[in-house]
């Protein structure tokens, strides 16, 4: 493919997309402005370094991952962001009292910003985990540990549970 | 309906405020702009690098090549001289410098050439704070070596000469830090050498220089507005544009019109970066 169909093909991805990467900034930031700022920045960032795209497939997952990365940095100059580390992530007992907001959306927001990401990924925008693994720069094992994880906290039953990779 | 789907629903209920489209369209063009200013910037400051290697010039004062671009000799009153080129990537900061500095026996270029100095280094200065707040906010607040990986910022210093005759030149210094967010700024310098002095929106327009200027940046304003009403200037009552001043920024274009330029943020949403307006 040459560059000049690279860059059309972008073009035309992203402007075709851009409300599906204005939702999923928006999930991560809760604010208009800035899910608007990260969607430029991450159009602009996309444009500026389509020469590192080297395999079209793979556009889709290269620009959630420029997004991804945006609304992180973000989150993190507010200092807001605590990142979740598996091991040690309290999946809670069945025991523990559901919290008082049952709405899952509103649960899934609560989760750390990394297993947010995978749940929206897969389970808004209909994602495979191989291209959540190639979006999130981590290995597969690691997304589907961290899926379970994030599924188990929001007591979802794995049955009837689609996990497609 | 299962919980999972009600909150998928929800999700694609977000809604998509009006003006996201001018922002992407905005964005693409921003992106391939900045794209082939790299691209030439990279090469640019190649054949420099490779030139300065060549005479054996190279001079590696606080880091700084000198550079051996000049920018050809018109006239014999002035030149303009690439005094500092530099392109390298230091602790994740990436580096595309070409300043400029006016060679000429004048005070005017002595006052211009110390002040385009003292900006360059403290755009350098803060550049370097900025990238360590946000490396210290970024590990302090649990990023991992690896997350952090290729990420970089941007800091460039470019200058373009818009027009120039025998005795006089008008060029812009632009400065932009890029990150997490992007900054930019531009400077500009317009000089009568052969006087020894500032030119100024009066010398080109006359002495009714400030209601020519603010008719025709209000209809440009105005003749702004898209189809939805959309535009990115701020009404005069919340800090929008009402008048230029003589502080105002311009430069003189090829064909010898002054375009007025306002920093971003000034009169305008930051999306709509530094603002221009050609005096016609």
């Amino acid at each position: 493919m040459s560059k000049k169909e690279i860059d059309r093909l972008l073009t035309s991805y992203l402007i075709e997309n851009q409300a599906k990467l204005y939702r999923l900034a928006y999930s991560y930031l809760k604010n208009r402005e800035e899910a608007l700022d990260a969607v430029q920045t991450a159009v602009c960032r996309a444009l500026e370094r389509q020469d590192r795209l080297r395999d079209p497939n793979a556009l889709r997952a290269w620009v959630y991952r420029i997004l991804v990365n945006i609304c992180y940095d973000q989150l993190r100059q507010r200092q807001h962001i605590v990142f979740a580390d598996t091991d040690t992530l309290d999946t809670g007992s069945y025991e523990d009292p559901l919290p008082d907001d049952s709405d899952l959306a509103a649960r899934i927001d609560a989760l750390p910003p990394d297993i947010a990401t995978i749940i929206r990924l897969r389970f808004y925008e209909d994602l495979s985990l191989r291209e959540i693994s190639a979006i999130t720069e981590s290995p597969l094992s690691t997304v589907k540990t961290r899926l379970y994880a994030g599924l188990k906290k929001l007591r979802l039953s794995l049955e009837g549970v689609n996990v497609i990779e | 309906m299962n919980e999972l789907e009600k909150a998928k629903a929800r999700y694609l209920e977000t809604p998509i405020p009006a003006e996201l489209h001018h922002r992407v369209r905005i964005a693409i063009r921003q992106g391939r702009q900045n794209r082939s200013r790299k691209n030439w910037h990279r090469s640019f400051a190649a054949a420099a690098a490779c030139l300065a290697m060549l005479m054996g010039v190279l001079n590696l004062s606080p880091g700084i090549a000198m550079a051996a671009a000049d920018v050809p000799l018109l006239g014999g009153l002035f030149q303009i001289l690439t005094i500092r080129s530099y392109a390298a990537l230091e602790d994740g900061v990436d580096y595309q410098l070409n300043v400029p500095a006016v060679e000429a026996d004048s005070e005017t270029a002595a006052r211009v050439n110390a002040e385009i100095e003292e900006r360059v280094d403290a755009l350098l200065a803060k550049a370097q704070s900025d990238w360590q707040d946000y490396q210290t906010a970024f590990f302090a607040t649990g990023g991992t070596q690896e997350e952090w990986g290729e990420r970089q910022m941007d800091v460039i210093v470019n200058y373009e000469i818009k027009s120039q005759t025998e005795t006089t030149v008008s060029f812009v210094v632009d400065f932009a830090e890029g990150w997490v967010s992007a900054q930019q700024q531009r400077f500009c310098y317009n000089l009568d050498l052969e006087n020894d002095r500032d030119i100024t929106l009066a010398d080109l327009l006359g002495e009714d220089w400030v209601e020519i200027c603010n008719n025709s940046i209000l209809a440009q304003i105005e003749a702004s507005v898209d189809d939805e009403g959309f535009s990115y200037f701020f009404p005069a009552e919340r800090g929008g544009f009402t008048t230029v001043d003589t502080s105002t920024s311009f430069y003189i274009r090829d064909d010898g019109t002054p375009v007025v330029v306002f920093p971003e943020y000034t009169i305008a949403s930051g999306a709509a970066g530094i603002v221009e307006f050609p005096i016609r």
